[in-house]
């Protein structure tokens, strides 16, 4: 029963496509799609996606330290500051990429 | 990428387009609208060479050892700051490098800063000004480290710690080392560009609080990003003149 459901349910959405059949008939070629700027917001969004991670590791790691360890509290946020910069770079490395393609 | 010129450009063409021609001629750079030869970044980058080299010096005068004011106060941190640093990453006798990366700070300091105020335009936001820094730094290691250790002792470090890997650390050092001025510079200026963009464009969408809130974070990231610049040329400094003990 359930299966069917599904069944029915992708054959209605593929009956979405429905208002192709009123293009006339030999239509013109369209212009060749411009991939940059999907592309780069891919790009963009992966690379922030990633530096994201990589940034909230350090200040994770950070934080427990000066848990731990609140007496080393300014050689802790110096390092956190530090890779933080480090990391951010990274991703603006993608964006400088973008830049220079488009 | 920005092609509009600024009040003080628009300025300097307007009166100094002559000599800017001659200049570039003579080292056959000719401009690309030779009627109109000054552009943003060397104008604005001018201008903070202004305000260091020629307005400080007269508050120099000013300075005293018994009752500092408030300024002598600011540079005495500054200076103290950057000595603490050099000896926090291992440098010995770091005195004789200090004019320079004092210099450094305070310089990409008050570049950055100047794209706060309305009519200006951060030199740092245009890839030339960050690269020239980086070139700076580059030749300014180097020399320092052949200075320190001898060219032969210096060359001795391309080749890593087991000599027997000569023939691979060798070309992995050389891009390591070409790396470093690539990333100085695109690290400054993709910071201070993506700072004024992000502004610009929550600019376009709303009104004035969300901007303001986001050009505070351009503040905060112009300071951090003097202070990189300056800690990272520290850091290579530090390798480039480091004895095997």
């Amino acid at each position: 029963m359930r299966s069917k459901m599904i069944f029915m349910a992708i054959v209605a959405m593929l009956l979405f496509v429905a208002p192709i059949f009123a293009q006339a008939p030999g239509g013109a070629a369209p212009a060749p799609t411009n991939w940059k700027p999907a592309l780069a917001a891919i790009g963009m969004g992966i690379g922030s996606g990633l530096c994201g991670l990589g940034q909230g590791r350090a200040a994770a790691g950070a934080a427990e330290a000066m848990a731990r360890n609140p007496g080393a509290a300014a050689g802790i946020r110096f390092a956190l500051i530090l890779g933080l910069v480090l990391i951010e770079s990274l991703a603006l490395y993608v964006m400088v990429i973008i830049y220079t393609v488009s | 990428m920005h092609e509009h010129e600024l009040w003080l450009t628009a300025l300097f063409n307007d009166h100094l387009a002559g000599p800017a021609n001659s200049i570039l001629n003579a080292v056959r750079m000719p401009a690309e609208h030779p009627e109109r030869p000054w552009q943003n970044w060397i104008v604005m980058e001018l201008l903070v060479v202004a305000i260091l080299a020629v307005l400080l010096p007269f508050d120099r005068a000013r300075f005293s050892v018994d009752k500092p004011g408030r300024l002598q106060h600011l540079f005495e941190i500054t200076y103290n700051f950057v000595g603490e640093q050099m000896g926090e990453l291992g440098i010995h006798h770091g005195e004789q490098y200090l004019p320079y990366f004092g210099t450094l700070f305070i310089f990409i300091l008050f570049m950055n800063l100047l794209g706060i105020i309305p009519t200006f335009d951060s030199p740092t936001m245009y890839p030339m000004v960050p690269l020239g820094l980086a070139l700076c730094t580059f030749f300014y290691y180097h020399a320092k480290g052949v200075k320190e250790l001898g060219i032969g002792k210096y060359l001795l470090q391309f080749v890593g710690p087991i000599p027997a890997m000569a023939l691979l650390m060798v070309p992995i050092e050389l891009t390591g080392h070409l790396a470093r001025p690539m990333s100085l510079t695109i690290r400054l200026f993709a910071n201070m560009y993506a700072g004024e963009q992000v502004t610009n464009s929550f600019l376009s969408l709303t009104k004035f609080i969300i901007p303001a809130v986001f050009m505070a974070l351009h503040v905060f990231v112009a300071f951090l990003q003097a202070y990189i610049f300056m800690l990272l040329s520290m850091i290579y400094v530090a390798m480039a003149t480091s004895h095997e003990h």
